[in-house]
């Protein structure tokens, strides 16, 4: 074991379930190398922006970042299948996929891409929050302008939605929203809370339309100058953060909810039918994408989801 | 030889304004799809960053030809016609160094880039980071020439008072 | 020790009159060479990668916006419309000067080109009329810095992207401390110009008085397309850039006919020249933030300064008399850039408003274009009115001062920024 000094970019701030995560991770990292290898964390995109962190690991400059799967459809496709609408119903069939042997083929589709996969960690279930009406039926969403991140899928998802579906840098959210340039945006219950969209926007309807794992990455070019030893320490730390991630991302979840609730939002969850009518709906989203994602890869996921909900 | 530099620059300053042109065209028409139609094109919001890109890295080499990049030359301003010289060799030199690690780094970098796509337009980005090369090579190329001619005795007067801050680029002035 | 590395390798190769940019990137190199992660990508990457951002493109649209306004003699009505206002007044055309300064600051966002147009029709007049013509001088440029503090901005929206602030609560905010310095202008105008024995212009008919506002009435139009857009809603900043240019032409071609087919070539030009300019000075500029942030020098600073960073406000005093020495050397958007990723940490950490500071940060660099040795719109105004550097530096010192007041005011009095955005949000 050597010393290592080992950049963690983060696209989100400390106060951010991660930051559990990657506490617990710097901890067990501390322990088992005997202080050797330091993990030293940066907030906020203080970095660059996830891709830009991402690019950074693939051509070896930078050790680590902790990102969602979205931004990254651009480097391996198959990341795309996370992006799909209404494909969890809930965090145990998640857990049981991304933990699974799926997950596994995923992570190790990466290293052709210079990329190793540490762990999945969680950004949660998104939900839809707007200033006009209450989003009980997919119609609702019929000429609502929702900002969403610059993704085809999503982009497809609330077009096909009848939405004006927007891209949009996350930093000008907020006063966007707060001027009405857009009336909706969609995003997991902690980040609306911590970006404080409570503030300027009157409903929230839990749709819980997607997913979106983080993962922990490690670039290839130095994960292969590092010794068995210092590589199974970090894949096991990684493990080690992700269920301290996890909780903390649960528990936080269920407080922000509350507070969103407290600060005089409108909270409307979708009845079970309008759920699977929006999933029916999304088919086409599916259909359209599988050729991008790779049809076996959409298939893979269909499977092991069809598996977990056997038991 | 002159001729032929004369023109080409020539030419890269109307792409310069064509990219430009683009720009307006690809914003504005967006605007008034949404506002007149409902629509919008999401594409445009992508090549118009990238054409955005291609009008700095191309834009940098034929204002550097100017000696129109801001710069601090009270310094320099002050010192005799020797040092002037000196300290324009050797910023020079930095700017060579600068041009080399940019283009190296450029190099270094292409596989990955050329393996990743544009979200939307599915564009390699190996074309918008690609413009490294002409970045960093046409301005590599002129900062060795004038290098060559600083030691050979052959750079004019008017450059060195260029380089010492006397007469200011107009486009400088606007960049403030 | 790493910000000694930093600090020598960017002031030693900008004191032998490295551009700034290259400045930025060779001090990127050597930070990475000392931290021992040498690495030519870390360079590529970071300066591509740091140009493609949507938000920046309302950079080349406001620079082309402007140029269109003074090419199409939108900015000539302006003035022609204060003179009509308050021309007749002692010390008038002062006057007219800090209202053109003001309406010409909401239309568009760089101090040298508002200068320039300001004093190239003011000045001639002035001296015509027997003002004290470096006074004069220094009374256009210390207006023409004005510009980039009222919206649209170049210097927030770069401040915007460098900081990760949000680029309209910025334009919002930076309203109210622009009119602010307006009026210090106003104030010590009419201190000063008491003591002038000047003629004054004959009051105009009412009807010419008409005429002019109607004349400048597709200018005066403009702000409020641009920040009202931006207010409610209708666009964001770049797409408002964008409406403003296109506007700009309009005018400028089929309202005032001023602006030819043929002049467009020139002016699309020096837009797009401009443009790669600023963005190239960006771009290196990320080059160095990602080596500053990687070594951890915010962190490092922050330690040295801990006993500041719990009394917010004296940090902020502090923070502001650095940059003011900074600006006497180095010009807006350098000083920006440098000094943005190493402060904004502490700023995070002191609990300052991000947004409150980066108004009073770009104030500070804009009153760093009129102070000595290095000010660029000293320069402009020297040339442009044909008076000698020095005596526009003795015009411009009591102007200098009132500005530098206003803005000490602001740091003591937070709330007389704070409570306008709050309206205004
Ligand atoms: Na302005
Ligand atoms: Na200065």
């Amino acid at each position: 074991i050597k010393d290592r000094n080992i950049r963690v970019s983060n696209g989100v701030n400390a106060d951010h379930p991660v930051g559990d995560g990657v506490k617990a991770m710097t901890q067990c990292v501390t322990d088992k190398s005997g202080g050797k290898i330091k993990l030293t964390a940066f907030w906020g995109g203080a970095l660059g922006g996830d891709l830009q962190a991402t690019q950074a690991l693939r051509s070896g400059t930078q050790e680590m970042v902790i990102t969602s799967t979205s931004p990254l459809v651009g480097i391996a496709p198959a990341l795309g299948v996370f992006d799909l609408p209404f494909l969890f119903a809930n965090e145990k069939e998640a857990d049981a996929v991304l933990d699974g042997e799926f997950g596994k083929h995923v992570s190790d589709m990466l290293p052709n891409y210079g990329l190793v996969n540490l762990a999945y960690w969680e950004n949660g279930f998104r939900n839809l929050t707007n200033s006009k009406v209450p989003v009980e039926k997919w119609e609702d969403l019929n000429g609502m302008k929702v900002r969403v991140m610059q993704n085809n899928i999503f982009l497809d998802t609330f077009k096909n939605m009848g939405a004006n579906a927007t891209p949009m840098a996350f930093g000008e959210v907020f006063a966007a929203l707060e001027t009405k340039a857009i009336d909706a945006q969609e995003n997991p219950f902690v980040t609306i809370d911590t970006s404080k969209f409570y503030e300027v926007q009157n409903y929230l309807s839990v749709t819980r339309h997607a997913y979106t794992p983080f993962m922990v990455l490690f670039s290839k070019p130095i994960w292969d100058t590092y010794s068995p030893e210092e590589q199974t320490i970090l894949s096991e730390c990684a493990v080690v953060g992700r269920d301290a991630q996890r909780k903390a991302s649960r528990e936080l979840s269920e407080k922000s909810l509350a507070k969103l609730k407290e600060a005089g939002m409108k909270v409307n969850e979708l009845s079970p039918d309008e759920q699977n009518r929006m999933r029916e709906k999304a088919q086409v989203v599916y259909e359209k994408h599988a050729g991008s994602i790779g049809a076996d890869v959409v298939k893979r996921i269909q499977d092991a989801l069809a598996e977990v909900r056997k038991n | 030889m002159q001729g032929l530099i004369d023109r080409t620059f020539r030419l890269l300053e109307v792409l310069l304004v064509g990219l430009l042109v683009c720009m307006v065209v690809m914003v504005f028409g967006n605007v008034v799809l949404r506002y007149g139609f409902n629509s919008g094109i999401t594409v445009s919001e992508e090549l118009s960053r990238y054409f955005f890109v291609w009008l700095t890295f191309i834009g940098a080499v034929v204002t550097f030809r100017e000696r129109a990049h801001l710069g601090v030359e009270t310094l320099v301003g002050i010192f005799p016609r020797a040092g002037q010289l000196i300290s324009m060799i050797l910023s020079d030199l930095i700017i060579l160094l600068c041009c080399v690690v940019f283009f190296w780094g450029t190099w270094k970098q292409y596989p990955i880039n050329a393996t990743m796509t544009a979200p939307v337009t599915g564009l390699p980005l190996s074309y918008v980071f690609g413009i490294g090369f002409f970045t960093a090579g046409g301005i590599g190329l002129i900062t060795l020439a004038r290098i060559l001619r600083a030691l050979t005795g052959r750079i004019t007067e008017d450059e060195i008072r260029l380089f010492a801050g006397h007469g200011t680029s107009e486009i400088r002035e606007h960049a403030e | 020790m790493t910000i000694v590395v930093f600090l020598a390798s960017l002031l030693g190769s900008m004191a032998i009159g490295t551009p700034v940019a290259f400045a930025l990137i060779f001090c990127g190199i050597v930070l990475m060479t000392y931290m021992g992660i040498f690495n030519t990508q870390i360079v590529a990457q970071n300066m591509i990668m740091g140009a493609d951002t949507f938000t920046l493109l309302a950079i080349p649209f406001f620079l082309l916006a402007g140029e269109l306004m003074n090419t199409g003699g939108l900015s000539k009505r302006i003035i022609d419309f204060a003179v009509s206002c308050v021309g007749h007044i002692r010390g008038g055309l002062g006057i007219v000067a800090v209202i053109a300064a003001v309406i010409m600051a909401s239309l568009s966002g760089s101090a040298a080109a508002d200068t320039a147009a300001l004093a190239a029709v003011l000045i001639p007049m002035m001296r015509d009329a027997g003002y004290n013509v470096p006074r004069a001088a220094g009374l256009m440029a210390s207006g023409g810095i004005i510009a980039p503090v009222i919206p649209p901005s170049i210097a927030f929206i770069i401040f915007g992207v460098a900081a990760n602030v949000s680029i309209i609560q910025l334009f919002m905010g930076g309203i109210v401390p622009g009119l602010m310095m307006a009026i210090a202008l106003l104030i010590t105008w009419n201190i000063l110009v008491r003591r002038e024995k000047v003629a004054v212009l004959p009051r105009q008919p009412a009807a010419a008085r008409l005429r002019a506002t109607a004349r400048a009435g597709w200018a005066l139009v403009m702000p409020l397309i641009v920040l009202g857009g931006i207010r409610f809603g209708v666009f964001t900043p770049t797409e408002a850039a964008v409406v403003a240019a296109v506007y700009a032409l309009f005018v400028g071609m089929v309202i005032y006919r001023e602006l030819k087919p043929r002049d467009l070539y020139g002016v699309l030009l020096r837009a797009a020249k401009t443009t790669s300019v600023v963005l190239f000075l960006v771009a290196s500029a990320l080059v160095s933030a990602w080596l500053i942030t990687s070594a951890n020098i915010p962190a490092e600073i922050g330690e040295l300064i801990q006993p500041l960073i719990d009394r917010p406000k004296l940090l902020l005093f502090v923070i502001m008399l650095l940059v003011l020495v900074v600006g006497t050397a180095l010009d807006l958007a350098p000083t920006i850039l440098i000094l943005s990723p190493v402060l904004m940490p502490i700023i995070k950490q002191a609990g300052i408003d991000p947004v409150y500071f980066g108004i009073l940060f770009v104030m500070n660099t804009c009153i760093g274009l009129i102070t000595p040795p290095v000010g660029i719109v000293l320069n402009v105004v020297s040339g442009v009115s044909r008076v000698p550097l020095g005596q526009v530096i003795g015009g411009v010192a009591p102007f200098l001062l009132a500005q530098v007041a206003v803005l000490f005011l602001l740091v003591m009095f937070p709330e007389l920024v704070l409570v306008p955005l709050s309206w205004l949000r």
